[in-house]
């Protein structure tokens, strides 16, 4: 018991705080949990981990052992900066008197955390399905239109922990009950349904659609912790379990291209940045792909910034929201003249996000980018170039231009409240700092999986980085003087999520009329079928019946229990 | 007399309004909403990627793809793509757009993010 309460995994602390704070009606009192909870977390994987692999919190459950805490040189990472961004959230949500909020979010987190932290695959799959069900609430905080996106959210996150935890029996069964979680390959039993299984979770193409259907309807705060949790944990168990795996590579370079399409037309602010977190987590499928030690640290180290800038520029998106009302493009415009800090934080995490020299993502991206050309896959670094252009459209120039600069709309509000500004201004700090060349992104490498040997201010990538940058700017500035740059409109833009929206719901409807009709049609004669079936089974097994005919009265019985353990034999032969 | 030379907002020019309405630390800034500021940017990137096209001739990529035999091949792909990109939106919004509420939800939804939030200033 001590063995456990010392190796306790730090998500599990979190995960109290945030049960604690679903009883505590002090709101000044749940405001500190949530953020001394993170910080805790923080002080706690600290002290765990010594340069050495760190195994404990075994429990045994039956005869079934359970690997509560395995901290690592890759785990390591995404727990630090999983609670990084806790705190930040809650400084963000600080002016959100909400209960379920506060505690979903700890929950929430603290699963992510605990999650990355699992030895084991059934370990792993009781803290995702755990981060699913805790995560729902904040969607549903969105108002009435989440309550549906939220179902749908919930069903797909439980069918994904369904699949993987399908994937870890059969494939701990194969290993001889051994489920530890390492490197588990496709050719490996069961790799297929835990590959499925990540693959929803981190927004594979066709299985992206519940980011971009949830995380627009979620509450202000709510987004903005979602954004940060569900994929890396996502993109944590894919390089723990399939680094290396060929088809990633394709699959992360389709990733990165068609969500900038969307992107492009999508006129919902916190939805172009649900396609532009999709096109981003391609970067990270694709260098997991690859899986050398450059492509692994690269995506180590864009998780790690990619939190920061995308929960920035969310955070930015939530604070026009709470002051303005909108986060349509199409009603918005001008705003730096009432937002100006807000414009500027946004500016920073745009900057970071599109990888300009001295932002975040210019020290990462390039890792996975040289990673794949360094592998010789030219056809996919020329589409990951493409996508930068991509980045750059929606996530450099669509978000901050159509929000804060523009056509004035007239509005003027307030300048965001202070704890968001707060928020923001330590995300841009840290945006900033990441990629400081004097010291800055030699801390980010040295928390990465791998030694770093990489130096992401060579003069030939800062020139060519600003080329690519410079000529996407020329681009949309000249687009626009042309009048060829659409403006935004108020629509409904229809992804493959219509296959179950619209499609799937009216090929049940029709099912569902069908079977009414074909009810009534059919009610006499189901009427005439079991009474009749009824008095057959009467004939046969009553106590005046066939088979008790010149048999002692007990036969009948005897022979029901001889046939419902035939049926249970045959049940035990299939299920195994 | 003092008070014969209070304006008020209708007397302001909109240069005048529009400095009193904005933020004091948006002031200075102001610049940037104008229409011949925004036409003049183009000016500023076109000189950055001219620079950037020079400099790649000095300092050539380190590990080249097969691609980046074409001078200032990253220029290119930066300003075709997004090109590209841009041009695609009208076919695609013909394509993929609908009425806002055309899965039964409120398009008017963003109003409801307002109640549940309490602000504390």
């Amino acid at each position: 018991m001590i063995e456990l309460l010392l190796n306790l995994n730090p998500g599990l602390i979190i995960i109290l705080a945030g049960m604690i704070c679903a009883v505590l009606p002090a709101s000044q009192i749940r405001k500190l949990l949530v953020i001394a909870a993170p910080i805790a977390g923080i002080v706690s994987i600290s002290t765990l981990y010594t340069d050495q692999e760190v195994i404990g919190g075994i429990i045994e459950v039956g005869r079934q052992s359970f690997t509560t805490l395995r901290i690592d040189s890759l785990s390591l990472i995404w727990g630090y900066i999983f609670c990084v961004v806790g705190v930040l959230n809650g400084i963000f949500g600080l002016h959100e008197k909400c209960q379920i909020t506060d505690s979903s979010a700890l929950i929430y987190m603290g699963s992510a955390i605990g999650g990355v932290f699992a030895g084991d695959l059934l370990t792993l799959f009781l803290f995702w399905e755990i981060a699913a069900v805790s995560s729902v609430p904040l969607i549903w905080k969105g108002g009435e239109r989440a309550y549906a996106a939220g179902v749908r959210y919930l069903a797909i996150h439980i069918f994904s922990g369904v699949a993987l935890l399908a994937g870890a029996i059969i494939y701990g069964r194969a290993n001889g009950g051994d489920f530890t979680f390492g490197h588990i390959g496709l050719n490996a039993p069961g790799g297929w349904l835990i590959l499925l299984a990540m693959g929803i979770k981190c927004g594979f193409p066709l299985l992206h659609n519940w980011m971009q259907d949830a995380y627009p309807k979620a509450s202000i705060t709510g987004t903005v912790i979602l954004s940060a949790f569900t994929t890396k944990l996502a993109i944590y168990a894919l390089a723990r379990g399939f680094a290396g795996e060929d088809i990633l590579i394709y699959i992360g370079a389709a990733m990165t291209v068609f969500p900038v399409f969307f992107a492009v037309i999508e006129n919902d602010m916190r939805r172009v940045l649900s396609y532009s977190l999709n096109n981003q987590l391609g970067y990270m499928v694709c260098g997991i792909g690859v899986g050398t030690s450059l492509a692994m640290n690269g995506v180590a180290g864009q998780v790690a910034v990619h939190i920061i800038f995308k929960s920035l520029l969310f955070m930015s998106m939530g604070a026009v929201l709470y002051r303005v009302g909108t986060i349509k493009g199409s009603e918005l415009g001008g705003l730096f003249r009432s937002m100006p800090l807000t414009t500027v934080f946004c500016l920073v995490g745009a900057a970071s996000i599109a990888a300009f020299p001295l932002f975040a993502a210019f020290v990462t991206k390039a890792m996975i980018i040289s990673a794949v050309i360094k592998e010789h896959h030219y056809v996919i670094s020329f589409i990951l170039l493409f996508a930068s252009a991509g980045v750059m459209e929606h996530s450099g120039i669509k978000i901050p231009y159509f929000t804060f600069f523009s056509h004035d709309s007239g509005r003027r509000v307030e300048e965001a409240p202070w704890n968001m500004l707060v928020a923001m201004g330590l995300a841009s700090a840290l945006c900033l700092f990441f990629a400081f060349p004097f010291g800055g992104y030699q801390f980010l490498y040295s928390l990465m999986p791998y030694a770093a040997d990489y130096d992401p201010y060579t003069a030939d990538h800062v020139i060519f980085q600003l080329q690519l940058l410079f000529a996407a700017i020329v681009a949309f500035a000249l687009l626009k003087r042309l009048r060829i740059y659409p403006a935004e409109r108020r629509a409904e833009i229809i992804d493959f999520d219509w296959t179950y929206r619209k499609l799937g719901l009216s090929v049940v409807k029709w099912l569902g009329a069908m079977w009414m009709r074909l009810n009534a049609v059919s009610a006499n004669m189901r009427d005439r079928f079991a009474g009749s079936l009824g008095r057959k089974l009467q004939q046969v097994f009553s106590p005046a019946g066939t088979f008790s005919a010149g048999s002692p009265v007990n036969l009948p019985y005897v022979l029901t229990a001889a046939m419902l353990f035939i049926c249970l034999i045959g049940v035990y032969i299939g299920a195994s | 007399m003092a008070n014969a030379e209070i304006k008020t907002m209708e007397d302001l020019t909109l240069e005048e309004r529009e400095r009193a309405e904005a933020h004091p630390l948006a002031v200075p800034f102001l610049f940037l909403g104008r229409k011949s500021f925004q036409d003049k940017f183009i000016y500023i990137a076109l000189i950055g990627l001219l620079i950037t096209i020079g400099l790649g001739f000095i300092y050539p990529l380190h590990h080249p793809a097969p691609y980046d035999v074409m001078p200032a091949s990253w220029g290119w792909i930066g300003f075709l793509s997004y090109s590209f990109l841009v041009l695609c939106a009208k076919p695609l919004f013909k394509l993929l757009a609908r009425p806002e509420s055309y899965y039964g939800e409120d398009p008017n939804m963003d109003l409801d993010h307002i109640p549940e939030e309490q602000p504390h200033d």
